[in-house]
């Protein structure tokens, strides 16, 4: 068994202007995609972020200060999953609520660094 | 599972998962979260009597994390207030608090809100019970020897100030927090009385209250910012309280005074349990009450016997007590401290300041001790009279008993 991130990245609802009942009916999938994969006991954790963010490039350290709107897509979080392979995420994430929207799901493999 | 057991675990996980949802849905909603939350101890109850999970306490946090999403429903559905949730991705973040660290900071919150200085002070002590400690209404009646009525109208009192106010489910911060702390301290130490001073006869209840006041206190000495010296002098004061609540009543349910307990049978691991709190309570020089009153019953465990009780200190805890908050409760006891030191007239120094009124229901214990006063000083006639009228104006029947027999003895 193996860990892997699932990253999520798109547009945020506010900013794509949800009807309030679209809204809830995507939380109630959200809610029940976690309690779904805590339940197989393949969850390890998670984090959400928020929509603000300050973002510094280049040789000339140029500084600015973005929010979800400003950008085309933004990382909204992720979920941390043990299973067996890519294929195995896939299928998890086949839950995801947010398709539809045009955002994505980006699987990673956690990285084991081990010295011989 | 022994039924008790379920009770015992449903109880303390019931405070745990209503503070958790809280901090999801909002105070605004809590009538529908303790009904969730009853709702999934009442499904457990009759699951697990087919088959016990491996790892119950898992398994109710796991059931009550499911039922974020009925309660999510529900509150949709009856048009009330919804949580500020923005996006789908937040759900992630809910699930963390659902990580003991998170359920414990939910459970101080939820302290902070039951003692919230805006509630009456008789609605505090049945909201928190009710709500962190998962007691019953019924229960709760029993321990406060009070009508089942009243706890309820309590409880209802609460919530309505709560939403009246809207009180915020945080732990206070910056120059608020230490009048607040206060508040909640004086809640728990009532809670604490009420099962050690109790007239309750089932012992085993007045042990649950006594250990609800202390796990409850526990949270905020786990805490940085409420883990003031007078949060650890208090859990100290409790601990050497705790250590004699099996010695304070023996075999025929009597109620035993200090001079006539079984000084073997005062538990010594929470005596030493006491001592480290109280190391740690006098590492500042902000001396709270609780400082003194836990000096006080320090010094009465330091006495090998009663005799050896050394009652000079003991006075002067008790000084020091009453300049930082003068009640007559306090001149009542200095008075008995000095009749144990045969100091007769500092004794009636202190008996003169007190209106036995300004008592109200524990008056008896200012004619009781009056009554001593006189059999000390030979005046047998003004000792009856004293002990009748304490005979007289006492409620508890326990405490009755020991006065009867007391005067069956000075009129021999």
């Amino acid at each position: 068994m193996k860990n892997f991130m699932m990253i999520f990245i798109g547009k945020e609802y506010v900013d794509l202007g949800l009807t309030e009942e679209n809204v809830q009916a995507r939380m109630e999938k959200w809610f029940a995609w976690g309690n779904k994969m805590e339940q197989a006991g393949i969850l390890r954790g998670g984090e959400a972020l928020t929509t603000q963010m300050r973002r510094i490039v280049g040789q000339d350290r140029t500084v600015a200060d973005l929010t979800s709107a400003d950008v085309k897509e933004i990382v909204g979080g992720y979920y941390l999953v043990r299973a067996k392979d890519f294929d195995e995420v896939q299928e998890i994430a086949q839950d995801f609520p947010d398709y539809d929207l045009g955002n994505t799901v980006e699987i990673r493999e956690i990285m084991v660094f081990d010295a011989h | 599972m022994e039924y008790n057991l379920i009770d015992h675990l449903f109880r303390h996980h019931a405070g745990k998962m209503v503070s958790v949802l809280t901090r999801i849905f909002g105070l605004s909603n809590l009538e529908i979260i303790e009904d969730a939350v009853q709702d999934t101890f009442l499904k457990a109850s009759a699951s697990w009597q087919k088959q016990q999970p491996d790892n119950p306490e898992a398994w109710l946090t796991q059931a009550a994390k499911n039922r974020v999403l009925d309660i999510f429903r529900r509150i949709q559905s009856e048009k009330k207030r919804l949580p500020e949730l923005k996006n789908g991705i937040e759900t992630i973040a809910i699930n963390e608090l659902f990580l003991d660290s998170e359920i414990e900071d939910a459970q101080l919150r939820m302290i902070f809100t039951a003692c919230h200085p805006k509630l009456d002070p008789r609605d505090r002590i049945s909201f928190a019970l009710k709500t962190i400690s998962g007691f019953s209404t019924t229960e709760i009646a029993s321990a406060l020897l009070t009508k089942e009525e009243t706890i309820k109208k309590r409880v209802l009192r609460a919530r309505k100030t709560i939403k009246k106010f809207t009180i915020s489910f945080t732990i206070p911060q910056g120059k608020e927090l230490p009048q607040r702390i206060e508040s909640v301290l004086e809640v728990l130490y009532l809670i604490f009385n009420e099962g050690f001073h109790s007239n309750n006869k089932d012992v085993l209840v007045r042990k649950e209250l006594c250990g609800e006041a202390m796990r409850l206190c526990k949270y905020l000495l786990k805490n940085k910012h409420t883990n003031i010296s007078a949060s650890y002098a208090l859990f100290a004061l409790m601990c050497f309280h705790a250590a004699r609540l099996d010695a304070k009543i023996n075999t025929e349910n009597e109620l035993l005074d200090l001079k006539s307990q079984d000084r073997n049978k005062w538990s010594f691991p929470l005596i030493q349990l006491g001592n480290a709190m109280m190391n740690k309570a006098v590492e500042n020089n902000e001396f709270s009450i609780y400082h003194y009153e836990a000096a006080i019953v320090a010094e009465h465990i330091k006495a090998s016997s009663f005799k050896q009780t050394n009652w000079d200190k003991i006075l002067q805890w008790y000084q020091q007590l009453h300049k930082l908050k003068p009640t007559p409760a306090h001149l009542l006891t200095m008075a008995v401290v000095c009749l144990q030191n045969k100091n007769y007239i500092m004794a009636s120094y202190y008996f003169e300041q007190i209106n036995p009124n300004d008592l109200e229901q524990r008056s008896y214990l200012y004619y009781g001790a009056k009554s001593d006063y006189y059999s000390e000083i030979n005046d047998k006639k003004e000792a009856l009279r004293n002990l009748n009228i304490a005979i007289e104006t006492v409620h508890n029947n326990l405490e009755k008993e020991f006065l009867i027999k007391k005067k069956n003895n000075l009129s021999n």
